[in-house]
């Protein structure tokens, strides 16, 4: 749950570096690949408060880091996030409470992402926390601001009342500030206090007609009707200013509600457009047309007081402003008019600070609550801690999230009369260069591609749009994954400077010095495993799936396995086409199978074979996934002469060779229904197992 | 008979051989040889023909053991590992045949380190035990060392060497046992000067029923000095001398004929050992003693089969 | 042997030929020190320069010096036959030259004692010998050992000899295993050892 300086390790994933709340994706990734999709869920649920929507809309900046990303794509994080996170597996999570309550009683003033991530933190450290909610329904902007074509209500509903069973009380319909001051909740007992407010209040345009012409509504407005299905009358052609996701969520929810023409202004370039990509995009392919370096100038209504124009000015860009991008510069005489019958502006929002800004210090400017630092998010008033788009202004759900969560180990602590965290600036961390001459060797896989209903069904309604993964297709772009970091070491204690590595290794990795000392760049290294099963003095460990855990799953495998008839060891390789239902049907089908699943072929060394044989199997095969998924497919003609090697090895020991088969995986599922059958009877048929 | 050679003749017939040295010259002339068959044909049932003894070049023993032949001396081919691999020691053992030759005596050889090519390459491609085997099979199976068929017959009469006082002294019979299994007819031992100490190991030889397996022809050395006699004690290996035969020699006014006294008395004291079946007479550049210590011992004439 | 090589590195290689005290960088030191102070005398031109790499018989480590050798006319390697031969290989267009004699697989008996312990025949036997090994500590290599010439356990060669059959029978003796000698050892096939050519090894599961 902690999420401090101390928690980044000296080698973190690129991915989780950039996750404000240093969410593994790394380890969930990997257990998606393992098909161990119940242990991804929980990997990623005893973090994050918020899977489902985080799969859904998070802007996912650990994408962004992805190494992946430097070969063709980063890895579809969100995407497996959402598919770990929607399975029917995640129903069977509990968060566990602990024994002893402390008795403190903390209140959290608004129950958006901040609030709730605070709120859970809290309860789970064993405090009793009760919710304040202005609004009758919870969710902050995930409930009035995100459309629910991007996120279901539904989904919404069931997340947060996942933490709610935590016992969390709720009291909607209260506006703190209003009747309950924040001084009235101390005196009621609440020793300390969450303020998640938000910003829930849009910007005014501030052109001439804004308030004096009808059918000029703000953004939040706008979208809070719509997020509580209201009846809102939306003009044919709309115009909708501004940049940023609001934006695109008003064009977008405009167009289902039947606006025929959706124009999107934007003051700055589609590079500077602070919206999300795929947010754009899709919004363009619903017919939302979006005019760059464009801002309103003033709005023109008809004899009714009813808008019918926006005039608008063509920008150019001039020198950097505040926030380091470019300044737009209107262009004179370049003054347009743009016929609409709505405009919904989108500008950006501030939090709606006035009703307590008696009680805490807010910004002139933006109102935004002030706090003392990151890791303490102390404001002016002691016991009332404040985070998310309360202090900063818009920002992302993950770093709302971040903000409730660092809050409640500060809140913790004062509460425990302890001294809160240092303050200071969090770590940055450098983005991991991977060499060109790597990249050319990395066999490329596309990205999974996003499945989305079609254009024309989507427009009837406020349906979910995108889909979630299919199981192949998360699996497949799991194992897209470079393991970042969780490659080769060696021990330069027991490295005889054989050079083994450096020869054996598919990407050219290993450089040894005049004197033998061997390097492996931790941030070039995919952990695929070659060198450290070749090392002939086992002085190479690597962190994907260690080779002691061969071993162990044969043997615990080969335990467990029914003993009538033929007990047989298969070697599978992770990258074939299977999902969890065919492991699961292959162990019913077949008990006397024991699976003992690999990163890859390449990872199985001749004493594992020959371990296997000891354990008490009756054969062995390796099972090689279609060679077009195979990330290392050089490799496979090592693994057959290695097989060879063992075979020589078991027919010198009186074994026959025939107990032991590589075999090619299906274009589906684990092994061929009759292949299984063959193989049995091929392995049974041959000559003697063991020495009796 | 296994090769119609005299010296099986007599062994075979149950009589006491006598065998003796003749050791070529550093060089071509074949008189040297030729005197000594003259000298020796008497008094000896075959003489031994050494090959590059002490790793010394020396004229070859085939072509020595086709001069005694052509004087009507039966020879024993000695050949020695050290020279030749095996292709050209069966090569050899062929033309040998050819020519006549009917005994064969399969050694090891000295180390050529103690010869004048010390800087030599050693071949040892097999040892003296596997050689044994090697003839045994061309002559009782027609076959090469690889198993392939030889044409026509390998009469030989297969002699191996022992020592009974070489070290380790209780492995010594089970070398001797080797030798024999792997097809040793007879035994010619090194020069024996502590009869006690033979006796004993005579009866280890008999114990594992040797004696009667091959047989074994005991060696003697005849002393010409003292010098020669300490010599022999402190830097030969392989030759025990006992203290007493030293001093003999040194006390003695006639060394020489203390170094046949000596001789004799060996003789008659091995004549009467179970299983000792001959003497091997190398009086090395002192040949001419040999017909009277013959005589002396009473072995003279010698018989004929 | 390195008179009028110009510009000469004297190559060290730190595994078998340091541990002999043969080849690592202290006998680098000493030799080039002593080619430098005879070049003196003999008025012999050119620098002499000194290196080392871990091991000369691996491309890998010996391609780490190329630059190096680029700027050398002479090499004077002080690796094992093996080392001075792939530098050879390497470097085609300049003299190499062996600065040891490359003699036995042996053992370390003390510091500054070694002796020799395996011939390299190819077809080992200790199992039969009790882990002693004719082939290389019999002067005469004999498997049905010993000769004549064995006296007081030494070898007829010299006293500072061991007779190793001597050895093996007092060893099996101490196992009670010495009826393992009554059986003839056949004839020696000497291809492993050499004696079919020179030889290669190739292991096909291991090739990269």
């Amino acid at each position: 749950m902690t999420i401090n300086d101390d928690s980044m390790e000296i080698c973190c994933p690129p991915c989780k570096a950039a996750c404000p709340i240093l969410t593994d994706a790394r380890e969930y990734i990997q257990l998606i690949a393992e098909r161990k999709y119940e242990e991804a869920f929980v990997s990623i649920r005893k973090l994050n408060p918020l899977p489902r929507v985080c799969g859904r809309i998070c802007t996912h900046p650990c994408e962004a880091a992805c190494k992946r990303g430097q070969v063709e794509e980063p890895i579809a994080i969100a995407a497996l996030k959402r598919f770990a996170s929607d399975g029917p597996w995640a129903g069977r999570y509990k968060g566990v409470l602990p024994d002893k309550r402390t008795g403190h009683k903390v209140a959290v003033v608004g129950s958006g992402p901040a609030g709730l991530a605070a709120a859970q933190d809290l309860a789970l450290l064993g405090h009793d926390v009760t919710i304040f909610e202005a609004l009758p329904f919870l969710g902050g902007m995930l409930r009035v601001g995100v459309p629910g074509y991007r996120l279901p209500k539904d989904v919404l509903d069931e997340e947060i009342q996942a933490i709610l069973d935590l016992g969390i009380e709720v009291e909607t319909g209260v506006r703190i500030g209003e009747e309950t001051k924040l001084a009235n909740l101390f005196e009621q007992g609440y020793k300390a206090i969450f303020m998640g407010i938000g910003a829930h209040k849009d910007r005014k345009l501030g052109v001439p007609g804004e308030d004096e012409v009808e059918g000029v509504v703000s953004a939040v407005f706008f979208l809070r009707q719509v997020n509580q299905g209201e009846n809102i009358e939306v003009g044919n052609k709309v115009a909708v200013i501004g940049g940023g996701n609001t934006a695109v969520d008003s064009a977008r929810s405009a167009r289902r509600l039947g606006a025929k023409d959706v124009h999107m202004i934007y003051r700055r370039t589609s590079e500077q457009m602070p919206a999300a990509k795929e947010e754009v995009e899709e919004a363009s392919h619903e017919g939302v047309q979006i005019s760059y370096l464009t801002s309103p100038v003033e709005i023109l209504g008809n004899a009714g007081g009813r808008v019918s124009a926006l005039k608008c000015i063509k920008n150019e860009l001039g020198e950097p402003d505040a926030s380091g991008r470019r300044s737009p510069k209107s262009v004179s005489g370049s003054e347009f008019t743009l016929d609409v019958d709505m405009v919904i502006a989108a500008i950006g929002q501030a939090p709606d600070s006035s009703l307590v800004a008696e009680e805490v210090g807010v910004t002139e400017k933006r109102k935004q609550i002030i706090v003392d630092g990151p890791y303490t998010l102390v404001t002016t008033q002691p016991g009332v801690f404040a985070g998310g788009d309360a202090v900063t202004g818009p920002a992302t759900v993950v770093e709302a999230i971040s903000a409730g969560k660092r809050a409640a180990i500060a809140m913790d602590l004062y509460l425990r009369g302890e001294p809160l965290p240092t303050t200071g600036a969090p770590k940055t961390h450098e983005t991991v260069i991977l060499p060109r001459p790597i990249i050319d060797r990395t066999q490329p896989f596309a990205r999974s591609k996003k499945v989305s209903i079609p254009v024309n069904q989507r427009l009837k309604g406020f349906g979910e749009v995108d889909l979630v993964l299919s199981e192949g297709a998360a699996t497949k772009e799991a194992l897209r994954c470079l393991h970042c970091y969780l490659g080769a070491k060696v021990d330069s204690e027991k490295c005889v400077s054989c050079l083994t590595c450096v020869r054996v290794c598919p990407l050219d990795i290993p450089t040894t010095s005049k004197m033998g000392e061997i390097t492996i760049d931790p941030v070039a290294c995919q952990a695929c495993g070659v060198c450290a099963l070749e090392c002939p003095v086992r002085a190479i460990d690597i962190s994907l799936a260690c080779r002691s855990d061969i071993a162990r799953d044969i043997e615990d495998g080969i335990h467990m396995a029914q003993r009538s008839g033929l007990v047989i060891v298969g070697f599978f390789d992770l990258h074939g086409n299977f999902g969890s239902s065919h492991v699961k049907s292959l162990k019913q089908d077949h008990p006397n199978i024991v699976p003992v699943m690999v990163f890859g072929l390449r990872r199985v060394d001749t004493s594992d074979v020959l371990k296997a044989f000891e354990s008490g199997a009756d054969g062995v095969f390796l099972a090689a996934c279609p060679p077009d998924a195979d990330p290392f497919p050089q490799e496979a003609d090592r693994v057959k002469r290695r097989v060879s090697h063992a075979r020589s090895l078991l027919e010198a020991l009186g074994i026959d060779g025939g107990r032991l088969e590589i075999i090619d995986m299906p274009a589906e599922g684990l092994l061929e229904k009759q292949s299984v059958a063959e193989l049995i009877q091929r392995m049974g048929n041959s000559g003697q197992a063991r020495s009796a | 008979m296994k090769s119609g050679s005299n010296l099986e003749g007599i062994l075979e017939s149950g009589q006491f051989a006598v065998t003796a040295e003749a050791g070529p010259p550093k060089g071509t002339s074949p008189k040297i040889i030729q005197r000594k068959g003259d000298l020796l044909k008497l008094c000896c049932d075959a003489l031994n023909v050494t090959d590059n003894q002490t790793a010394i070049v020396r004229m070859s023993s085939i072509s020595g053991c086709v001069l005694l032949k052509e004087l009507g001396v039966e020879p024993i081919l000695q050949m020695v590992v050290r020279d030749r691999n095996r292709l050209a020691l069966q090569s050899d053992l062929l033309g040998a045949a050819a020519l006549g030759i009917r005994n064969v005596l399969c050694l090891s050889g000295d180390h050529q380190k103690f010869g004048n090519h010390p800087s030599a390459k050693g071949v040892y491609d097999i040892d003296s035990i596997q050689f044994i085997q090697m003839v045994k099979a061309m002559r009782d199976e027609h076959k090469f060392i690889n198993g392939e068929e030889i044409s026509g017959d390998v009469p030989f009469f297969i002699g191996a060497a022992a020592n009974p006082f070489a070290d380790p002294f209780e492995f010594r019979v089970t070398r001797l046992a080797k030798k024999v299994n792997a097809g040793a007819d007879f035994i010619q031992t090194q020069g024996i000067f502590d009869v006690p100490k033979f006796i004993e190991w005579m009866k280890m030889v008999r114990k594992r029923g040797l004696h009667e397996k091959t047989h074994i022809i005991a060696g003697l050395i005849p002393m010409k000095s003292v010098g020669m006699a300490r010599y022999m004690r402190n830097n030969v290996p392989g030759l025990s001398v006992p203290k007493e035969l030293v001093d003999r020699m040194a006390d003695s006014k006639d060394p020489k004929e203390e170094g046949v006294k000596i001789c004799i008395e060996a003789i008659e004291q091995l004549t009467e050992v179970e299983g000792v079946h001959g003497v091997h007479i190398m009086a090395v550049a002192w040949e001419d003693i040999v017909p009277r210590i013959v005589e002396e011992a009473g072995l003279m004439p010698r018989p004929v089969v | 042997m390195t008179k009028g090589c110009g510009r000469l590195l004297v190559l060290g290689c730190e595994t078998c030929a340091a541990m002999s005290f043969a080849g690592g960088q202290r006998q680098v030191a000493e030799l080039a020190s002593a080619i430098r102070l005879g070049r003196k005398t003999s008025g012999d031109e050119g620098e002499v320069v000194e290196d080392a790499i871990a091991r000369q018989c691996e491309p890998e480590f010996v391609d780490l010096i190329e630059d190096e050798v680029s700027e050398c006319d002479a090499i004077l390697s002080l690796a094992c036959g093996a080392g001075v031969q792939l530098l050879a290989e390497r470097f085609p267009d300049k003299v190499v030259l062996p600065g040891c004699n490359t003699t036995f697989l042996g053992v370390t008996e003390a510091l500054g004692v070694w002796s020799e312990r395996c011939a390299g025949c190819g077809n080992c036997i200790l199992d039969k010998t009790a882990g002693l090994c004719p082939i290389a500590r019999c002067s005469k290599q004999l498997l049905n050992g010993p000769c004549g010439g064995s006296m007081n356990g030494k070898c007829e060669i010299s006293k500072d000899v061991d007779c190793v059959w001597q050895m093996i029978i007092d060893r099996l003796t101490r196992l009670g295993r010495l009826e393992m000698l009554e059986e003839i050892f056949p004839v020696k096939d000497w291809t492993p050892a050499g004696h079919g050519g020179p030889r290669k090894m190739i292991r096909e599961d291991l090739k990269s």
